[in-house]
């Protein structure tokens, strides 16, 4: 299948006017690297490669090409892309974990319809990942979602790892829910630690 | 800091987290310094004289596993007893962590006592 690259995408490095799919999906599944690589930056043009991206990303064990992959899909970003992206977060291989985690903080608009989701996740791994997206977000709702996982979520890593998201970006209307924390996790002493340090830091003390 | 007083490294890239290891250690005695990602701890290790590392697991750029590994393939670091500590509980996180190089690996949060019994126990520290 042959496909005009879109002119607003703007590839200084794809000259062709086309784009043949069919051969770049062959080249991204080349035995070598460097084929894989610059099939997967051609492929940052071509919004229907997000699929064929996200299931070479799977497979994919040099870190110049998976980090060429992840690039594409940052270039490329939408829904899709997100979608495509979330699966990443149940992974073992925490290189990917953290390639994936850094790619959807670049696309905070196209994250947002999935944060509720990924926050009421009934893995707390993936709830824990899930706050660091969203700690790093650049969105307006991000210290309101951490003041709700701190208020709401029962696993004392999730909440420890909002309050240190809260740490960062937290205002006023974080500090009920920080002030009752302690009392959630009384046996846990970073808690009142963080909580107590958290807390100075926005009233400014 | 006297002669006698041990040094720890703490490899976390949480801030308050970093806080909270430099307030438990330091009250029992500990120097602590602070790395707030793999590259930086790496770095750090090579140039100061640590009596101990403690490493996150979950970072960003580098994860623990890969700074672990990195720590024990450096002839001057060999030696140095590194704790790796991680907010997964598995039995397969832990074996991983100790086949990175990790004398002992802890589940987050981590308990205080428990961390500073720790450090003495590794370090050699006198209670």
């Amino acid at each position: 299948m042959a496909l005009r690259k879109p002119a607003a995408l703007g590839d200084t490095q794809v000259m062709a006017s086309t784009i043949d799919l069919a051969t770049l999906s062959l080249e991204l599944a080349s035995l070598e690297a460097s084929a894989r690589r610059g099939a997967a930056r051609t492929l940052g043009a071509v919004p229907e490669a997000v699929p064929l991206l996200c299931d070479r990303l799977a497979v994919e064990s040099a870190l110049s090409v998976r980090s060429a992959i992840v690039t594409s899909l940052i270039r490329l970003k939408s829904e899709r892309v997100v979608e495509g992206l979330l699966p990443f977060l149940r992974s073992e291989d925490t290189g990917l974990r953290n390639a994936v985690i850094e790619a959807l903080q670049e696309m905070p608009s196209e994250v947002e319809p999935f944060v509720a989701e990924l926050l009421a996740d009934a893995d707390s791994d993936v709830r824990i990942f899930a706050v660091n997206i969203v700690s790093l977000l650049p969105h307006p709702s991000t210290p309101l979602w951490l003041t709700q996982v701190v208020a709401e979520d029962e696993h004392v890593n999730v909440c420890a790892a909002a309050v240190e998201g809260l740490a960062e970006i937290g205002t006023e209307h974080a500090i009920p829910a920080l002030e009752a924390l302690p009392g959630r996790f009384p046996d846990v002493p970073f808690i009142a630690f963080a909580v107590s340090a958290v807390i100075r830091r926005i009233r400014g003390l | 800091m006297s002669a006698e007083q041990k040094q720890i490294l703490v490899v976390e890239d949480g801030a308050t987290m970093r806080m909270f290891y430099r307030d438990v250690l330091s009250r029992a005695g500990f120097v602590v310094e602070e790395a707030a990602n793999g590259f930086e701890g790496l770095e750090r290790a090579l140039l100061g004289r640590f009596d101990m590392l403690i490493v996150d697991i979950n970072m960003p750029k580098m994860d623990g596993y890969e700074l672990l590994s990195r720590l024990r393939n450096e002839p001057a670091l060999r030696a140095i007893p590194m704790v790796a500590i991680s907010t997964e509980a598995g039995d397969q996180d832990a074996a991983r962590a100790y086949d990175a190089g990790a004398n002992l690996y802890l589940v987050k949060p981590a308990d205080p006592v428990a961390l500073v019994q720790t450090a003495r126990l590794l370090t050699g520290a006198a209670a």
